[in-house]
């Protein structure tokens, strides 16, 4: 029997009463989850990505052999097979360097349309910096649904090499 | 010898205590395996990682040792053990994060002055939480083996749950929000557990050193401390290498410094462990199991969803590219952190006036007692830190620096008498009367020393 005046029954509370709340922020974090990549979206499309190569931003064109590591100052672009999906979906491509930051993409557009024009996925040298910055750079190639990317299609991981 | 807190499965502490440090061990150990078999995470930093931790756990239990035991000769051996296995401990892992981690590209002087810029601001970090103790101050050893564990060892153990949950989440979920959701869940479990075992086994071998609220607070705030101060060094070496063919290395390192060391010392990992370590301190001083186990849970419970929150939703709040971007950085870091650090700040309070109030009410009882320990006159001057500290001053001014030494072990054992008597009123303490009993004689004993 314990028989201190001290009562830690506030402190009790206000643990418990933060414990709730833990678990409010945490299910809004599953509703974060849940609002942009809805279950019930995949479509068993796969992106087949032809590769990486070294790119002309002057003439639009990729030139040389594809690679999986690029000096800094070299740009590159990626190419996608796009006829191999559906004309009628709605897809895109986006570039994320090292830091998780979006350098360069192309759509959301229709696998048609994007495969009519060749389109490339090229990475742009973010403004303020001379070349690319050093670390793993990744393509994502999604499906669009009502406007926002709801499956992931494709995916390819290059490497910047810190020299050059 | 008649136990205070009577209970016969009482040692199981110690049982649980070498489970979760066994589990600590093989999830090491593991990681360190499944380096060599998928090499998707820097093999080299398990491998070489995995002897740092046993040399920190070894270290550890010779630092406890040195706490709990009682023969001068057998603590000063325990305590060059500790010292060196501690020291081997930490020397390695900051090889392996040096050389073979993210510093690799950044190089080993590099990293040796991010670790250089990172050491004052964590040691004035442990110098102020140490302070807000106000009524009896943890040992300094104790408060440093926290910061080491959470430095070393759960930096050590997060790597592979993290490295396998992102590389998952990468390869299903659709960059963006979602994904930046799920890899917040990774880093907020992950990390927190990782930190909160070490509060767990602190609270679970060192009960004498683990009071109540206030102390779970302070250990807690040690542990995230450390795992900034590691993760600081990691984040900076790692944007040095990366912004440094561009000429802006210096730049990215300081900013990061200035962003984890600065801004978010108190508010990042600090508040995290901090909101596990009240969980469990005032789990410390609940009677019932049920009760324990919900406070612990819910600490460990609010402080992963505070650290998802940062991560998953800090892109909500992006920084402009204007002067008054740097206005952004702190707004946001104090509307997003901040009201868990008030969540911290609000426990605290209400610890210490707890913790306040029954050290004055136990001090009256032992001064009415009239064992001699406590004078009724001193009850009031050590109730106050502000009038300890005077009393302290008035000795040293009159005569010396060693009264100055002598009156604060005196206080010091005051207020742990004053404690214990608190845990035994509350059947909070498994040490028999007799442990009581000595402290009284020690503060007999530091009283004739003082006068």
């Amino acid at each position: 029997m314990v028989q201190s005046e001290e009562s830690l029954r506030p402190l009790y509370r206000l643990m418990v009463g933060s414990g709730v709340v833990g678990v409010l922020i945490l299910a809004l974090g599953l509703a974060t989850i849940l609002k942009f990549a809805p279950p019930g979206q995949a479509s068993g499309l796969k992106a087949r990505i032809v590769g990486v190569y070294p790119y002309d931003p002057a003439t639009h064109r990729v030139t040389g052999p594809a690679s999986t590591h690029f000096p800094r100052t070299q740009p590159f672009a990626a190419k996608v097979d796009w006829s191999a999906l559906p004309g009628g979906v709605v897809v895109g491509a986006r570039w994320y360097n090292t830091l998780d930051e979006p350098v360069g993409g192309v759509g959301p557009a229709t696998a048609a349309s994007l495969a009519a024009t060749g389109a490339l996925v090229p990475v742009m040298t973010p403004p303020g910096l001379h070349a690319n910055l050093p670390g793993n750079y990744t393509l994502a190639v999604t499906r669009y649904s009502r406007g926002q990317p709801v499956e992931l299609l494709g995916r390819e991981v290059v490497l910047v090499e810190r020299s050059g | 010898m008649e136990a205070a807190y009577p209970r016969r499965w009482r040692p199981s502490r110690y049982g649980i205590a070498a489970l979760l440090g066994g589990a600590v061990l093989l999830v090491a150990t593991a990681s360190s395996i499944l380096s060599f078999l998928v090499r998707q995470v820097p093999a080299r930093a398990s491998l070489f990682g995995l002897p740092a931790v046993v040399l920190m756990v070894a270290g550890t239990y010779y630092g406890v040792r040195v706490l709990r035991e009682h023969e001068e000769a057998h603590r000063r051996r325990d305590r060059v053990r500790a010292f060196f296995l501690l020291g081997a401990g930490m020397l390695l892992w900051l090889l392996v994060l040096d050389l073979f981690t993210f510093t690799q590209a950044a190089g080993p002087r590099v990293a040796l002055l991010c670790a250089l810029a990172c050491l004052p601001t964590t040691a004035f970090g442990l110098f102020v939480i140490r302070r807000l103790d106000r009524n009896e101050k943890e040992p300094w050893r104790l408060v440093l083996i926290a910061t080491a564990w959470g430095a070393i060892v759960s930096t050590s153990l997060v790597v592979w749950g993290e490295s396998l949950w992102d590389a998952i989440a990468v390869r299903t979920l659709v960059p963006g929000p979602a994904l930046d959701a799920s890899i917040a869940y990774s880093a907020g479990i992950f990390e927190e557990t990782s930190k909160g075992v070490a509060v767990l086994l602190l609270y679970l071998v060192m009960r004498d050193e683990f009071d109540d609220v206030v102390d779970g607070i302070l250990y807690g705030a040690a542990v995230g401390l450390g795992f900034n101060f590691m993760e600081s060094i990691t984040y900076m070496t790692h944007l040095y290498a990366i912004f440094q063919p561009e000429g802006q290395g210096l730049d990215a390192a300081a900013a990061q410094w200035y962003s984890r060391q600065v801004l978010g010392l108190f508010f990042g990992h600090a508040t995290y462990t901090a909101l596990i370590g009240a969980g469990v301190g005032i789990a410390r001083q609940l009677p019932r199991l049920r009760d324990r186990l919900v406070c612990i849970f819910c600490g460990f419970l609010i402080a992963i969803a505070a650290h998802f929150a940062w991560d998953a939703w800090v892109q909500f709040f992006p920084i402009s590219q204007s002067a008054f971007g740097l206005v952004e950085i702190h707004l946001r870091t104090l509307f997003m952190e901040g009201p868990f650090t008030a969540l911290v700040l609000l426990l605290l309070a209400m610890g210490l006036r707890v913790e306040g109030s029954a050290l004055v009410r136990q001090l009256r009882a032992e001064a009415q007692s009239g064992t001699g320990t406590v004078e009724p006159e001193e009850v009031a001057v050590l109730a106050s830190p502000w009038r300890r500290f005077r009393s302290r001053l008035r000795a040293l001014g009159q005569s010396g620096l060693r009264a100055y030494l002598r009156l604060a072990r005196l206080q010091r054992a005051q207020l742990d008498l004053a404690m214990e008597r608190w845990h035994r009123e509350r059947n909070e303490i498994d040490a028999p009367l007799e442990a009581e009993d000595l402290l009284r004689k020690r503060v007999l004993a530091l009283r004739a020393a003082a006068t």
